[in-house]
């Protein structure tokens, strides 16, 4: 007896709306992530540069660690582990006050910054030094360089790695899933294990992260081709 | 557009693959000379590794086990992912499921369920001290399950004003409630004897004695093989009535195992 794949019986009901919940968290996630990565990415490069050494070896230490450690690691540690160091009263807080996302948030968004912070530093690598230089010699400050000469340029050379990053990102939101975050896959498994309609619940789960992936490329293609340097 | 070919094709594949049509199990399987069951091979006492054979043994195993033997076929053991047994089942590379398989109506659509082989009580584990010991009090609160489980589906259910966390593994849903990110854990009455157990020292639980409810396990089959599905059932019906279902029941729950339990139900037909 053939199987017969039937999509509409997992896009009916309370099944579609926790594909729509499953969606919408996620690119939450993703958001919030991504702009917490970007944040701390900016300030680690911009500590990292610092002409003190002891600030570098703790950057390098800071990205090593991201790098090296499974995600999901990071996620259960910051879950499980980091809580439970806080002083009792703000611990329970904490516990009871549904972190999952908060804290995957955390996660997700740190790990990012190792990366950004890579990607950003070879961006500013690629900004000759002269530039730096004339920029200091009319007065203007470290951050004021920074700032205004050489980060807009860097920012626009290293696009592409960006949206290399932000897909990853995109991507690894479904590892929340392990804490209890109801993300896309986390709604998907959920489908799945009520109606054991495995592959329609898993293909709708890929069309959509597959849809949102083009969509990423797409727009980052876009803001790549209007923001292009040309630099000689 | 480039998109919808790429998930149309994605969707072709997959009909493609699902689309296997087989002509009669019970010949098959005695024609191969080996019977293929999928498992768990992770959920102690019904499918799990013995640290010193490295065997996969366990209560499931021991039904796999009797099913092929009536068949006079070897038994081959299949350890599989939960979201994966269904699939597995329907493609053909497993001829019976033993796979802590609760019964629901939605499931009960997608393949055939052997008569029960074992109840299972799904109740709920909280802290000693939340004052929680009714399941009334958890309105409103989070209750933590295995991520899949039918655990998770009864407490919706059953108190759908509690919100339920979902986690990988039983180990993490506990570890949720010890820690207070969850007011409680649901999930089948044995599990949370034994973590109760464990923890005791550490972290002092109590059971809420009612149940959340009580959910029949069947061996699946897939849907069609009536001859197939019948053999099964009357070796079931053996084991039942020679008393070694009896025994089976004893080796993994009875009073010499942490569980301690007793036999407290028949081997029967489900009814939905």
């Amino acid at each position: 007896m053939g199987y017969v794949f039937d999509p509409a019986a997992v896009l009916t009901g309370q099944y579609l709306d926790w594909f729509i919940w499953g969606l919408a968290t996620t690119i939450a996630l993703t958001l919030a992530a991504w702009l917490l990565g970007m944040t701390i990415g900016i300030i680690l490069t911009l500590v990292r540069m610092l002409p003190f050494r002891p600030f570098e070896w703790l950057v390098a230490g800071y990205v090593e660690y991201h790098r090296n450690v499974p995600l999901l690691v990071q996620i259960l540690v910051w879950y499980f582990g980091v809580p439970q160091l806080l002083p009792r009263a703000l611990r329970m807080w904490v516990n009871s006050h549904h972190s999952e996302f908060l804290l995957a948030m955390v996660a997700l968004g740190l790990a990012s910054a190792a990366y950004i912070t890579e990607d950003l530093r070879s961006g500013i690598r690629s900004i000759p030094k002269t530039q730096y230089e004339a920029a200091r010699s009319i007065g203007f400050s470290y951050l004021q360089a920074m700032s205004y000469v050489i980060l807009p340029q860097a920012l626009r050379i290293v696009i592409p790695p960006l949206i290399n990053q932000t897909l990853l990102l995109f991507k690894n939101t479904s590892l929340a899933m392990a804490i209890g975050v109801g993300e896309l896959t986390y709604r998907t498994r959920e489908v799945d294990s009520y109606t054991f309609k495995t592959f329609e619940a898993f293909a709708v789960a890929t069309i959509i992260y597959l849809a949102i992936s083009f969509a990423i490329m797409a727009l980052g293609a876009f803001a790549d081709r209007r923001l292009k340097l040309e630099l000689r | 557009m480039r998109l919808f070919q790429v998930a149309a094709a994605g969707l072709l594949f997959l009909t493609g693959v699902v689309g296997v049509a087989k002509a009669d199990e019970l010949a098959d399987v005695k024609a191969r000379g080996k019977l293929v069951c999928g498992t768990l091979g992770t959920a102690e006492p019904f499918s799990f590794q013995d640290l010193k054979t490295r065997e996969i043994v366990g209560y499931d195993v021991d039904m796999c086990r009797k099913v092929a033997e009536s068949l006079g076929v070897a038994l081959e053991l299949k350890p599989m992912a939960v979201e994966a047994r269904i699939p597995e089942l329907l493609q053909g590379r497993v001829d019976i499921l033993a796979a802590n398989l609760g019964w629901t109506k939605e499931r009960a659509q997608q393949i055939d369920y052997s008569y029960s082989y074992f109840v299972s009580e799904q109740k709920v584990l909280v802290s000693a001290d939340s004052g929680i010991a009714t399941l009334e009090q958890l309105s409103g609160k989070r209750v933590s399950a295995l991520k899949g489980s039918s655990s998770e589906q009864g407490v919706r259910r059953v108190i759908p004003t509690a919100e339920t966390v979902t986690f990988q593994d039983s180990s993490s849903a506990f570890l949720a409630v010890v820690q207070g990110k969850v007011d409680g854990f649901c999930a089948s009455e044995l599990i949370l004897v034994k973590l109760r157990k464990q923890a005791q020292a550490s972290a002092p639980m109590s059971i809420v004695e009612k149940s959340v409810f009580v959910e029949p396990w069947g061996l699946g089959v897939r849907k069609g093989e009536a001859a197939f599905k019948a053999q099964v059932n009357k070796v079931l019906t053996e084991l039942d009535s020679s008393g070694e279902a009896g025994k089976i029941f004893a080796k993994w729950f009875g009073p010499d195992t942490v569980y301690g339990m007793k036999l407290d139900f028949k081997i029967e037909e489900i009814k939905g």
